[in-house]
């Protein structure tokens, strides 16, 4: 049983920044969580914190009950992958992963043992020789997980792991750090500026935003259900369109929607996936800016009549053309208000477009 | 169009010799100033000239240098004095380059310019400060008397007195060097060490050092080329006999007008020098093949 808790941690650095502002998160044994917000949300900071290389100036962090907020790194049970892999290059990849075993006095047959055993699980096996900078990044990465596996921490943490790797290795890596984490069943707290990451390894996302929390979910829930028009707005792709509510319409420079909410301004969140598009020849709420075909779908770009831009995916992109009118049918709304959701209708689509989550 | 044909029909590119042309002058210089007189000390030493006004080998000055016991001690001294200031010079600089290169205060830059002061003083302002504040009857001597405290032995005069006076002299270089190798030891490298568990001396040995070994043979050799041939400092603050090779080499030549025995003390101190100095370039093939 490994338990992170994280309870009212503030961190405000001598300068007067607040980089994280009482914030409180639960871990579960063998959970992964993701921190995941844009840069200068405070999700490094707080991950450098859980690791001992920044001290909280208030609140509380335990392990298995067991008060680690003054701990310093050397003594506490956490494993910190970097996203600079910071291997230690006058060092071979078996010595990389041994150095913590000597440093806890194991025998030498068990820290041969253990550290072949990790090479093995992060298929390196053989590798130990080598130094390593004759590693791919990819490869640097692994052993840089390795040497963090082979200590078994009580909680894993990995900060970007992956920011330094190509796209296509990027999620080659995330599948098997996935597949290492669910094995092993190790605690696991990560970093990530990278929403498709978050979404397609996190049991849990946090989205951070100026050192607080917007909202604590299931990647899904995440996706489909934004509380705050900030989550709506960083997560996937999603039109915000700021409009009126007048007897239970919202309206919008020509396009209007019903909407059962008192009167008032409310930002509208349509995914594009939700937009339903008709090209009309007359009555139309927006005309056609671009389209642009994926091969699978086909996103095509709006303006509404005062310019607004709004996206809406398409399964044949080859029935519009530039210049052509259309009207919007919502098939899934959420409408928002003072920055809290007011309202929300329909089902998203069940399943996010990659292509979406990526753009 | 065939491959062959392709791969026949590339011109070759000519390469033009301004590279070579640009580092020539350097180069001619040093063949004419450096290697030159090196070469030609050697022969002068290594000949003598016969009755019949021929020339023979002969080593009979470096035998001479090597069982004169006067000469093997300045010998000796110099050693002893080079090897004394380049541990005194890791003691001191390391602990500096290390603070300067973690702290995040604002006294570090302030204890940079005071590790860096040094450099911008004379070895001859040094010597005269050293003898007024160490001195016999100098600024410390002066604060015991005046506390009913006994004088100070003063290193003026002794060993000593070109060993702290050459370290200080040597502090800024030696801490440049470590710094800018430390510069290479990444903040992540430390704390992914401190992560898996090492403490501060760990760290040191098993990271810090390993990392920086090459900066401080660098640091080292720099300073036991300087230090070995020094001639101010060893010259005003040292004794008289024996004395370091830089005074001895001037006076063999200037008071005792033996030239050849001048030279070859010149010699013996360069192929002790060119030792470090192989250690140096050494050193510098090794980080750029890395």
């Amino acid at each position: 049983m490994s338990v992170l808790k994280i309870k009212d941690v503030s961190k405000i650095f001598p300068n007067g920044t607040t980089a994280v502002d009482s914030f409180s998160l639960d871990v579960a044994d063998g959970e992964l969580v993701c921190l995941l917000g844009p840069s200068g949300s405070g999700k490094s900071t707080l991950l450098r914190m859980v690791g001992g290389f920044e001290t909280p100036t208030s609140g509380l962090m335990t392990i298995d009950g067991e008060d680690i907020t003054r701990v310093p790194p050397e003594k506490r049970p956490t494993g910190m992958v970097f996203q600079s892999h910071a291997l230690w290059t006058h060092m071979n990849v078996f010595k990389n992963l041994a150095f913590g075993l000597k440093l806890r006095k194991v025998p030498a047959d068990e820290i041969k043992r253990r550290v072949e055993g990790v090479l093995e699980l992060v298929g390196l096996g053989g590798y130990g020789t080598r130094s390593v900078t004759q590693l791919s990044g990819g490869q640097q990465q692994r052993v840089a997980l390795a040497r963090s596996l082979v200590l078994e921490p009580k909680i894993l943490l990995l900060d970007e792991p992956f920011a330094s790797l190509d796209q296509h290795l990027r999620e080659r890596l995330r599948e098997e750090v996935r597949d290492i984490q669910q094995r092993l069943k190790i605690t696991t707290l990560f970093v990530t500026h990278g929403q498709d990451e978050a979404l397609s390894m996190a049991d849990r996302i946090v989205v951070m935003r100026d050192g607080k929390t917007e909202q604590i979910d299931r990647p899904d829930v995440v996706y489909r259900e934004p509380q705050t028009p900030f989550v709506a707005g960083f997560i996937g792709t999603m039109n915000l369109i700021e409009g009126v509510v007048s007897n239970g319409v919202f309206s919008k420079a020509g396009y209007a929607t019903p909407l059962p909410v008192s009167d008032g301004p409310v930002t509208l969140a349509v995914r594009p996936e939700s937009l339903d598009l008709s090209a009309v020849s007359q009555g139309s709420q927006g005309k056609v800016h671009r389209v642009t075909d994926y091969g699978t779908h086909g996103m095509v770009d709006l303006e509404l009549l005062d310019g607004t831009r709004v996206k809406a995916m398409v399964p044949h992109p080859d029935l519009f053309k530039p210049g052509q009118g259309v009207t919007l049918a919502p098939k899934a709304i959420a409408a928002y208000r003072d920055g809290r959701v007011i309202h929300r209708t329909g089902v998203v689509a069940t399943t996010a477009h990659p292509a979406l989550v990526d753009a | 169009m065939t491959a062959p044909d392709q791969i026949g029909s590339v011109t070759p590119v000519r390469r033009r010799p301004y590279g070579l042309l640009l580092v020539a002058t350097p180069v001619l210089l040093v063949a004419w100033l450096v290697i030159w007189p090196i070469i030609s000390a050697v022969i002068q030493t290594a000949f003598v000239t016969t009755p019949d006004g021929g020339s023979a080998v002969s080593l009979e000055t470096y035998s001479f240098f090597f069982s004169d016991g006067y000469s093997l001690s300045n010998l000796s001294m110099t050693l002893w004095t080079t090897g004394v200031c380049a541990a005194l010079l890791l003691v001191v600089c390391l602990p500096i380059a290390l603070y300067l290169r973690f702290s995040d205060s604002k006294v570090a830059a302030y204890v940079q310019g005071l590790a860096i002061f040094p450099m911008f003083v004379p070895s001859i302002i040094l010597s005269f400060a050293f003898i007024r504040v160490l001195g016999p009857n100098g600024t410390v001597d002066l604060l015991l008397n005046s506390v009913g405290l006994p004088h100070i032995r003063s290193p003026y005069l002794t060993p000593w007195g070109p060993v702290i006076g050459l370290v200080w002299d040597n502090i800024p270089l030696t801490v440049l060097i470590l710094l800018s190798g430390l510069g290479n030891v990444s903040n992540q490298a430390v704390e992914a060490a401190r992560d898996v568990g090492a403490g501060k001396l760990a760290l040191l040995w098993h990271i810090i050092l390993p990392r920086i070994s090459n900066s401080i043979l660098v640091a080292i050799s720099f300073a036991v080329l300087g230090i070995f041939s020094a001639f101010t400092l060893p010259y005003i603050l040292g004794p008289a006999a024996p004395e370091m090779m830089g005074p001895f080499m001037q006076r063999t030549f200037r008071e005792l007008l033996e030239p050849k025995t001048a030279i070859t003390q010149a010699v013996v101190t360069f192929g002790f020098c060119i030792v470090f100095g192989l250690f140096y370039v050494r050193s510098v093939a090794k980080n750029r093949a890395a």
